[in-house]
């Protein structure tokens, strides 16, 4: 699938054939994909645990259900990929260590100033970075644990984004779910085994759609002119139809404010097939 | 015989008149445009459960939406109800389905489930 096609086709898969597995390949590929994803830092601080709901005890796959108040597309979805974020992964140390790496890869060039040294003189004695470096000095030297954290949970919903994006490329449905109601995620934590420091972030649902794939057609989105500034905040980015219009030949279709004919009758029937009220 | 149609009793014709009821046929009608037959026994159904709690349909809003502590767990109620109507758990799930649906359209909380065997796939 191209990149547009998978963008342009994901939908929040809420119906879900409860009845039909998900190969373990597919969710392996996820995986592999999300571990590509790109993270400043080089951090990857990111910790994922992978559920298969029919494989688990009935009484612990209920708990969870009950943590995440029985939501519909939870109970269908037959696997459950658990994101956490790890803070300790985003430490300072962790912070060297990786920017190190990269210096060693070729990544961070010793053009721009980047060597082991000046990684070092920074985080670890908040000696002011040269210009044409970023001031990591300032970001990292004494950061704050609640820092750590906050950089863990940012990074790991850019992993949850890219690993969606994989799922819809695997032909599956997706959907990104809160792991539990606030109250409920150190029960979730104790019934999955995760360290009590991770951050829960989010629980990706998947599984092939009950639904159309469609899902009653692209979601209504805010105005581009309203979201996208040019040089300053506020003067809209000049918005070319031309381009609109590549794009959506492309396979990014464009919203239309309306959900597609019969939608309503596809969610009257769907419910019906599984119990849900209408 | 389904959830909503052709069950016997009397009928709902004086139910439509209170305002939970109406806000309950038009929100549903504005999305899924259910028939006459199926309004029908619907209402029947809800009915039935107000004469068991022994109040009208907007008492029972009220009550379901109250921020008391001791406010009254009607989907509990609602349990002990539909087993009185049939001894078959998919179709008492099914009559849960319409009042549950009568309370969520009024803006009632209510926790949904499926079918047990949607997700009850291991027992």
């Amino acid at each position: 699938m191209e990149f547009l096609e998978a963008v342009g086709k994901r939908r929040s898969v809420r119906w879900f054939k409860t009845w039909e597995p998900v190969p373990m390949e597919k969710v392996q590929r996820i995986l592999e994909v999300v571990r590509m994803t790109t993270c400043p830092g080089n951090l990857q601080p990111w910790r994922v645990v992978v559920v298969e709901r029919d494989k688990l005890d009935s009484k612990v796959r209920d708990q969870l259900l009950a943590c995440d108040n029985w939501q519909g597309a939870h109970t269908q979805a037959p696997v459950w990929i658990y994101f956490y974020a790890d803070p300790e992964g985003a430490r300072p140390e962790v912070f060297a260590n990786r920017t190190k790496e990269l210096v060693g890869v070729g990544a961070l060039p010793a053009a721009f100033g980047w060597s082991s040294q000046a990684i070092d003189n920074a985080i670890f004695q908040g000696e002011s970075m040269p210009a044409g470096m970023p001031a990591i000095n300032e970001l990292l030297h004494g950061l704050p644990y609640e820092t750590s954290a906050n950089v863990a949970y940012a990074e790991t919903v850019g992993a949850c984004a890219v690993a969606t994006l994989a799922a819809v490329n695997e032909g599956l449905g997706a959907c990104l779910h809160m792991i539990a109601a606030p109250s409920k995620q150190e029960e979730v934590k104790r019934l999955l085994g995760v360290p009590a420091h991770f951050v829960p972030v989010w629980q990706l649902l998947i599984g092939y759609p009950a639904e159309d794939p469609d899902a009653g057609g692209m979601r209504p989105r805010l105005p581009f002119e309203q979201t996208f500034s040019y040089q300053q905040w506020g003067e809209p980015f000049p918005r070319d139809q031309q381009v609109v219009a590549e794009l959506e030949a492309e396979g990014l279709p464009q919203p239309t404010g309306e959900p597609k004919p019969h939608r309503f009758d596809e969610l009257r029937y769907l419910a019906r097939m599984f119990g849900y009220p209408v | 015989m389904s959830a909503t149609e052709g069950r016997q009793g009397q009928g709902p014709t004086d139910i439509r008149a209170y305002r939970s009821i109406q806000l309950w046929i038009d929100t549903v009608d504005n999305m899924y445009h259910l028939s006459e037959a199926e309004w029908e026994g619907r209402l029947q159904l809800v009915q039935q459960f107000c004469e068991a709690e022994g109040k009208d349909p907007d008492e029972i809003i009220a009550e379901a939406r109250s921020d008391r502590a001791e406010k009254i767990d009607y989907m509990r109620h609602l349990k002990r109800f539909v087993k009185t109507l049939t001894p078959n758990p998919m179709l008492a799930h099914d009559y849960e389905n319409v009042v549950r649906s009568f309370f969520i359209n009024n803006g009632a909380r209510v926790v949904t489930k499926p079918y047990p065997d949607v997700y009850n796939r291991t027992e």
